[in-house]
């Protein structure tokens, strides 16, 4: 067995930390509890192995709710490596007034939501624009292809406002709890509701009306 | 009549209808993040000018902007005019010479005091009479008005 050890890898599965290589045989380490990846990023000598396993455990859920703000991939693939950047630099100073994911949520949220405004600001594009390139990319995505209604439940979705549409993902594909996404957004849990309700009802519009008989 | 959309009605998907990443993605991610890193060297020099990554470009920019004008303000403060003598000054260093030395000095080194010397030197101080006189301002002004318009010698 100690021929499929790379050096240092036998030392860092004892250790319970997933090493940046490792044998496909051998079975992946339990992953680190937060509290553990934080105790471990204050020490220089674990820090990169402890950051490993955070983006290890949350890059899933990163990337999918970047994903689901701009749409393309490859946008989604220079936020989500932007928000860990984000990450690295601050969690030094990360105060856990808040669950760790609750924080990175946050971060990556700001980053979309800088994304698409810059995109808006940098080609002039009003709001509907910058919605209906976003639906033509969806609608080039085999994966919607012959589902109409679905279709047309991401065109309702994708013209909604920045914020509102982050609102309307959190609840909706996500079902966060209110009293989580007022953290993730800043905004009190209220104005989330009334948001959320407003959204569904301007996307059940929109379907509607556009729906074929 | 179309029927009414109902969203709670709709099957909800995890999420929106998109094509999954390219196999592997989520292997090399962590590695493809890591590289991009900021050096160990570069985190040390965080605690000299570094922090200033750390702030928007916005901000950046204004620090500058007023780092300049900062700059040129010091250096006109710095520089500035250059201080009149004040006639306080000049009258007291005149105080501390005898007055015969100065009648003397008058009188043989050849310079004339003129009337548009007296009229400059009343104007700027109305009081420097009192230090050089015993007339009255009054007196002092009816001898000059009386004096001829062009230029002549009085002492």
């Amino acid at each position: 067995m100690d021929r499929l050890f790379a050096p240092g890898i036998k030392r860092d599965l004892c250790r319970g930390v997933q090493p940046d290589t490792c044998s496909p045989l051998l079975p992946r380490p339990p992953r680190l509890e937060d509290h553990e990846i934080l105790l471990k990023f204050q020490d220089p000598a674990s820090r990169n192995l402890a950051f490993n396993q955070l983006v290890r455990k949350y890059q899933g859920k990163v990337y999918w709710h970047v994903r689901k703000m701009v749409v393309d991939h490859d946008d989604a693939d220079d936020l989500t490596q932007d928000v860990f950047i984000k990450v690295w630099k601050h969690l030094e100073n990360f105060r856990q007034d808040a669950a760790l994911f609750t924080w990175i949520y946050r971060i990556a949220t700001n980053e979309c939501l800088n994304f698409l405004g810059s995109k808006r600001r940098k080609f002039l594009l009003p709001l509907t624009d910058v919605g209906a390139e976003l639906a033509a990319k969806i609608e080039a995505d085999p994966a919607v292809a012959g589902d109409e209604i679905e279709l047309k439940l991401q065109q309702a979705i994708l013209r909604l406002p920045d914020k509102q549409r982050l609102v309307f993902n959190l609840r909706y594909y996500d079902e966060m709890p209110y009293e989580q996404m007022a953290e993730v957004t800043g905004t009190s849990v209220g104005a989330l509701k009334a948001s959320y309700h407003h959204a569904v009802k301007k996307v059940e519009d929109y379907v509607t009306r556009n729906s074929a008989e | 009549m179309k029927p009414s959309f109902k969203l709670d009605a709709h099957p909800r998907r995890p999420h929106p209808p998109l094509s999954g990443p390219p196999a592997g993605y989520f292997d090399h991610l962590p590695m493809r993040v890591m590289a991009r890193l900021p050096r160990a060297d570069a985190r040390e020099a965080a605690s000299g000018w570094g922090w200033l990554a750390f702030l928007s470009p916005a901000l950046r920019t204004g620090l500058a902007s007023v780092a300049v004008l900062g700059g040129f303000a010091a250096s006109f403060y710095l520089g500035g005019t250059p201080r009149l003598v004040p006639s306080a000054a000049g009258t007291a260093s005149l105080d501390a010479v005898p007055r015969t030395e100065l009648v003397g000095y008058l009188l043989t080194s050849g310079a004339r005091v003129e009337s548009a010397d007296l009229a400059v030197l009343t104007a700027a101080n109305p009081g420097v009479a009192k230090g050089f006189w015993h007339a009255s301002e009054d007196e002092l002004t009816d001898a000059l008005d009386a004096q001829p318009s062009e230029d002549a010698t009085y002492l």
